[in-house]
């Protein structure tokens, strides 16, 4: 039964990896023969479901959802751009910036979703390639995401699992980090492309032209909606202080966005994206057969005989080895599986330090790969469907030495303030 | 009983070996939201709407923008992407539609309008294309009945 679990969860693994079927089938799938074969009973898979995460994604997706129509995220997106003033390492470095910012209070794919559309028609406007621009979007997401407890799904999963580990916490033991990496990278990225951002200043003048709150002006509800969103995010400041879990802080935050801006319950609802926590309910009972079999036990203690039980090897092997898994499959799917392992590590008490490896490794692992991270996929697949292919070893030349520096600066980090 | 095949249908398709500028000349043309698009053999292979029309003639970018009441026009770079679609084969921007068979009731074509979001279905028979039925005339004939009812 060991190996059948193994054999489900990693065949499904594959299945995602190289996108023959949608992933939310393949987990879902993947559920479901686990129970079947008997390899977790129907309780134990329900009871492997963390409630607590779907919360955390749905509260979001609905505050997020609820929050653009207002047309507040394309105008900070505008406006940033004009502040570039047509220089091209500006206007990467702030785009960049922008991109992060919202990756790490909002999340990651949001970030991507409201920030890659903007940057095409600025690309166009400025006559230059956005293939660049969307690159350093994409780095710069993946590696926002890592500086706050809902900035990417990895770091959803850790902060919910753990509630020792608080909103407060991962801001200030990973968003030092994470910025230090982000402006590392992104000025090898404006060494890199150079060449490819050479803008003629009358087409920056076309960007100045225009008024980035035009939108806002016609907009309903721009007051209420953005003060829920801020009352939301300081709730998540305040979530230890208030003895609240994240996912009840989103949730309410979900609720009272609902009752203030939402005319049309039904239409609020869509903005939830139902296949992404069918694909997480999917994850988490295949890693509970994993669990239920001894599987997880068996990869903690080879990694603990791995590493000679010292915790600097342990960290490390962490922060490496989610980085490669991430890269290889998606880091959901791989950080799902490694919680557990994580926790069978430290049996004897908690380490946070262990957390924080598993974090930056999950994170900074999404950007080695075109399929490591959902942000990847679908800023790929926007530029593909608007004219602009990038391909799966464009995106490796990018992405293998922006997870490589980020790696190494993480080592440095773990090593001299955590482990 | 009351059936497609007795509403007006227009003649308004081009074989898939067209361009975009020749799908979208007859489109307009045509006064209909959409037109088929035809195999050698007169099968329908898919729609050629004002929707793709719309998406081949403005960037690519739009459909992805939530927010463009900021945006003036480009003309420069609208002229430059006509001259480059217009010359694109028009099986790049099909789409697809069910087909309504020319005997099939109002009430059928009623419901293929509502749940597929196109104002103009493809009508065939024995396979082969017929016609376009618009939106409109589907309405028309409605109204008809709402006019006879009345008097």
């Amino acid at each position: 039964m060991e190996l059948l679990s193994i054999l489900i969860f990693v065949t499904a693994l594959a299945v995602i990896a190289l996108e023959w079927v949608h992933r939310t089938k393949v987990a879902l799938a993947g559920a479901a023969l686990v129970v079947l074969v008997g390899a977790i009973d129907q309780d134990g898979a329900i009871e492997a479901i963390d409630w607590a995460t779907l919360g955390l994604l749905a509260g979001m997706m609905i505050i997020v959802g609820l929050t653009e129509p207002t047309g507040v995220f394309t105008y900070l997106a505008l406006r940033v751009a004009q502040l570039s003033r047509g220089n091209p390492v500006a206007l990467l470095f702030l785009l960049a910036g922008v991109t992060g910012v919202l990756s790490a209070f909002l999340d990651n794919l949001t970030a991507i979703l409201l920030v890659v559309p903007i940057t095409l028609l600025l690309a166009d406007l400025l006559r230059v390639s956005p293939i660049p621009l969307v690159l350093a979007e994409v780095v710069a997401s993946n590696i926002g995401g890592t500086a706050t407890l809902i900035g990417d799904p990895p770091n959803i999963m850790i902060g919910t699992h753990r509630p020792e580990l608080s909103f407060i916490d991962f801001i200030v033991n990973l968003a030092p980090v994470a910025l230090l990496t982000l402006v590392t990278v992104v000025a090898g990225l404006a060494v890199a492309f150079r060449g490819q951002l050479r803008i003629d200043p009358s087409r920056a003048v076309e960007i100045a032209r225009i008024d980035p709150a035009r939108d806002m002006r016609g907009a309903k509800n721009v007051g209420r909606t953005l003060a829920v969103l801020f009352g939301t995010i300081a709730g998540f400041f305040l979530h230890t202080v208030l003895h609240l879990e994240s996912a009840v802080v989103a949730l309410t935050g979900a609720a009272v966005m609902l009752l203030v801006a939402a005319d049309d319950v039904e239409r609020a609802l869509e903005r939830v994206e139902w296949s992404t926590l069918f694909f997480f309910v999917g994850l988490f009972v295949m890693v509970g057969a994993l669990e239920e079999q001894g599987v997880i036990e068996d990869v903690a203690e080879g990694l603990a005989d791995l590493t000679g039980g010292s915790r600097v090897a342990e960290g490390l092997v962490i922060l490496w080895g989610a980085a490669l898994g991430s890269a290889l499959v998606d880091n959901i799917p791989f950080t799902a599986a490694m919680i557990p392992v994580v926790d069978n590590l430290q049996a004897d008490g908690f380490d946070a330090a262990l957390w924080w490896s598993l974090a930056l490794g999950a994170c900074f692992g999404g950007n080695a790969t075109m399929i490591a991270a959902a942000a990847n996929v679908t800023a790929t697949g926007i530029l593909e469907r608007t004219g602009h292919r990038v391909s799966f070893v464009r995106f490796l030349a990018v992405g293998i030495p922006v997870t490589l520096v980020s790696l190494v600066i993480a080592s440095f980090y773990l090593l001299l303030f955590q482990l | 009983m009351s059936v497609v095949g007795d509403l007006p249908l227009a003649a308004a398709s081009v074989s898939e070996e067209a361009t975009f500028g020749e799908a979208s000349r007859a489109l307009s043309a045509s006064r209909l939201a959409a037109i088929a698009v035809v195999d050698a053999e007169q099968r329908v292979t898919g729609v050629f709407t004002q929707d793709a029309q719309l998406r081949g003639l403005f960037p690519g970018y739009l459909a992805e923008l939530r927010h463009t009441a900021f945006l003036a026009d480009d003309a420069e770079r609208l002229a430059e992407r006509a001259r480059a679609v217009g010359a694109e084969p028009v099986t790049r921007y099909l789409a697809k539609a069910p087909s309504l068979d020319v005997g099939e009731s109002h009430t059928h074509a009623a419901e293929l309008f509502l749940h597929h979001g196109l104002a103009a279905l493809p009508v065939v028979e024995n396979g082969r294309f017929l016609g376009m039925l618009g939106q409109g005339a589907l309405c028309d004939a409605a109204d008809d009945l709402l006019a006879s009812d009345q008097s």
